[in-house]
């Protein structure tokens, strides 16, 4: 059964169509590369999956059930996170709250509460450790390396236990160990049964690591199909429209 | 040669230093700057200021400003002695002769609600923060001139205006070496540790840092930054009412102009309290450190017999110090994260 389910996206902006009549599946243990040109929907289609735009007409349905999404907490409670190509992080703040933002340990009870600050700090440290990082939380972000800052976006997706994970560009501005080593965690999210959702424009990373390969073009969805019936050269093809649709 | 520790805690508190400097400065220059009743009116004069740099801090933290809260502050003065004193001279008031409890809750709510007005027209409205904020300045100081008729408001020998008076005039206790410390020195320093409570160790306060740090990073992250944006802003209005309370109670007329051009020096309050103009940085320890240093250099050159010609000259350039002071702790700090950067990863290359 497919873990998330949209029928008939569309998304206008004012007179613009971000996405027109898109559906796209994923099941569980499945990694599919979201590829297009800029301008093609594919950051449009993430934002509504994380919850931060709503669609103009379509449903979504996690685990067979329709879901509204009205805000990324929502989209997060049914175990859909996500990292965002500009990581959204607060220089100002520490490694530690950057990690819990938005999802704060606190004791106490409704607005009368105190935010954990320890608990808070150590819960950071170990899922930096599990990501081989030597980030330390009590660190300012802007104080930190590419990858550090990377380490502290993914360990969010960790606080929870998720079951769809979407990456937007996560290889984009890393070095190339740090490249390897994020494949290898997608990898690693497979294999223990997550989804993943890979947007990026490296046709490398996506060949290696994607079970299967959705081109968007001008907000319309022009193939989908598994990465061993396709080619980097068809990919290009169809994301440029050299290719019409497969 | 300092280490980044003592650096980054050099920058953090630079307020302090300054503090000091000035106080010890003060004290060589005049006998009388040391005595019981000039402290306990340094700490009287900070309380009203400190409690409009309370709410600014609060903005400013999100990456807004508001420079509407003088005019809330003299509106709300006026407002509450005019419901509760006579028409007639020598008094000026509404003869509505409102019961004072009422009158002051009368007079917070409407700073609270001048605050979400500002806060909605700003967030729903999509307009900028300094031009709402301003229009909002010009309207109610108009409306206050418009509803007096440029007569000023008195309380004199009225029992109900006397307790309207309470907050700004009752002293609370007496510490031997200070002198008298009133109700609202009190209820000042109160306020001040609650908010810096909020700010450290509340949810609300750790959105606001987010917000103004990165408020697209913070609304991805499921952050209402409106609805925060909203509710800063009906903070720093109800303060502002208090603060007008607060004031009346030292004033006793209520001049239509009352606290005119005194948002200036609740903003180099501030900054000069290390709260940064960009957003998401500062604290109200600092922030309290910048409102003592304000009010000690005031009562200072008050002793001195500085001439109020030249007082003006002087909180022009406090200002331009504060700014100034504000763009060294950016450089310093952008200096010590270069430095502490290299360490770190050279540290960290080398272990692995």
């Amino acid at each position: 059964m497919n873990y998330l389910s949209m029928k008939n996206i569309t998304k206008h902006f004012g007179a613009i169509s971000a996405l027109q009549g898109v559906d796209f599946n994923i099941k569980a243990g499945e990694v599919v590369g979201l590829m297009g040109d800029n301008g093609a929907g594919k950051s449009t289609l993430m934002k509504i999956i994380a919850g931060n735009l709503r669609p103009s007409t379509g449903e979504i349905s996690v685990q067979g059930k329709q879901a509204v999404f009205s805000n990324p907490l929502d989209a997060r409670r049914l175990g859909i996170e996500i990292v965002y190509q500009d990581l959204a992080l607060c220089d100002n703040l520490t490694a530690a709250a950057n990690v819990f933002l938005g999802r704060e340990l606190r004791s106490g009870f409704g607005i009368f509460h105190r935010l954990k600050h320890t608990a808070m700090n150590e819960r950071a440290a170990d899922l930096f450790k599990e990501l081989k990082s030597e980030t330390r939380p009590k660190d300012l972000v802007e104080r930190m390396s590419g990858g550090q800052r990377q380490a502290v976006a993914l360990a969010r997706t960790r606080l929870s236990d998720p079951k769809l994970v979407l990456l937007d560009e996560p290889t984009a501005a890393i070095s190339v160990r740090q490249v390897a080593e994020v494949l290898a965690r997608i990898a690693q999210l497979r294999n223990t049964g997550h989804a993943v959702i890979l947007v990026s424009h490296r046709m490398g990373d996506v060949f290696e690591v994607c079970d299967r390969v959705v081109v968007l073009r001008r907000g319309r969805k022009i193939a989908d199909k598994p990465i061993r019936q396709s080619s980097p050269e068809e990919v290009t093809g169809l994301i440029t429209g050299a290719i019409e649709a497969v | 040669m300092l280490s980044e520790k003592h650096l980054s805690f050099l920058i953090d508190n630079l307020i302090w230093i300054i503090l000091i400097a000035v106080f010890t400065f003060f004290a060589t220059q005049s006998e009388h700057f040391l005595t019981e009743r000039n402290i306990s009116n340094i700490l009287t004069a900070a309380a009203v200021l400190g409690v409009l740099v309370v709410g600014q801090t609060f903005v400013l933290i999100s990456g807004n400003f508001d420079l509407s809260t003088e005019s809330t502050m003299g509106l709300a003065a006026l407002l509450g002695l005019w419901l509760i004193v006579p028409a007639a001279a020598p008094t000026f008031g509404g003869g509505i002769f409102l019961n004072p409890f009422f009158a002051i809750g009368v007079v917070l709510l409407t700073g609270a609600a001048i605050g979400y007005a500002v806060g909605c027209l700003i967030t729903f409205g999509r307009m900028h923060n300094f031009i709402v904020t301003l229009a909002v300045l010009l309207i109610i100081r108009g409306f206050m001139l418009a509803f007096s008729e440029g007569a000023p408001v008195n309380g004199f020998n009225n029992p109900s205006a006397d307790v309207f008076y309470w907050l700004g005039h009752q002293k609370a206790f007496f510490i031997p070496g200070v002198g008298n410390i009133t109700v609202a020195v009190v209820a000042t320093g109160l306020l001040f540790l609650v908010v810096h409570f909020i700010l450290q160790n509340h949810k609300f306060g750790r959105e606001l840092y987010a917000i103004g740090g990165n408020r697209k990073a913070a609304e991805q992250l499921g952050i209402n930054a409106n609805r925060r944006i909203r509710q800063v802003y009906m903070i720093s209005g109800l303060l502002a009412a208090l603060a007008g309370w607060m004031l009346a109670g030292r004033v006793v007329s209520i001049q239509s102009n009352l606290g005119e051009g005194f948002i200036f020096t609740v903003f180099a309050g501030a900054v000069i309290g290390g709260v940064s103009l960009q957003g998401g940085r500062g604290t109200m320890l600092g922030a309290l450190g910048g409102v003592l240093l304000l009010s000690t250099i005031d009562r200072g050159l008050n002793l001195m017999h500085v001439s109020v010609f030249w007082v003006k000259v002087i909180q022009g350039l406090i200002i331009l110090v504060a700014m100034f002071l504000d763009a060294q702790r950016v450089r310093l700090r952008e200096i010590s994260l270069s430095v502490s950067t290299k360490t770190f990863r050279a540290k960290s290359e080398s272990e692995t």
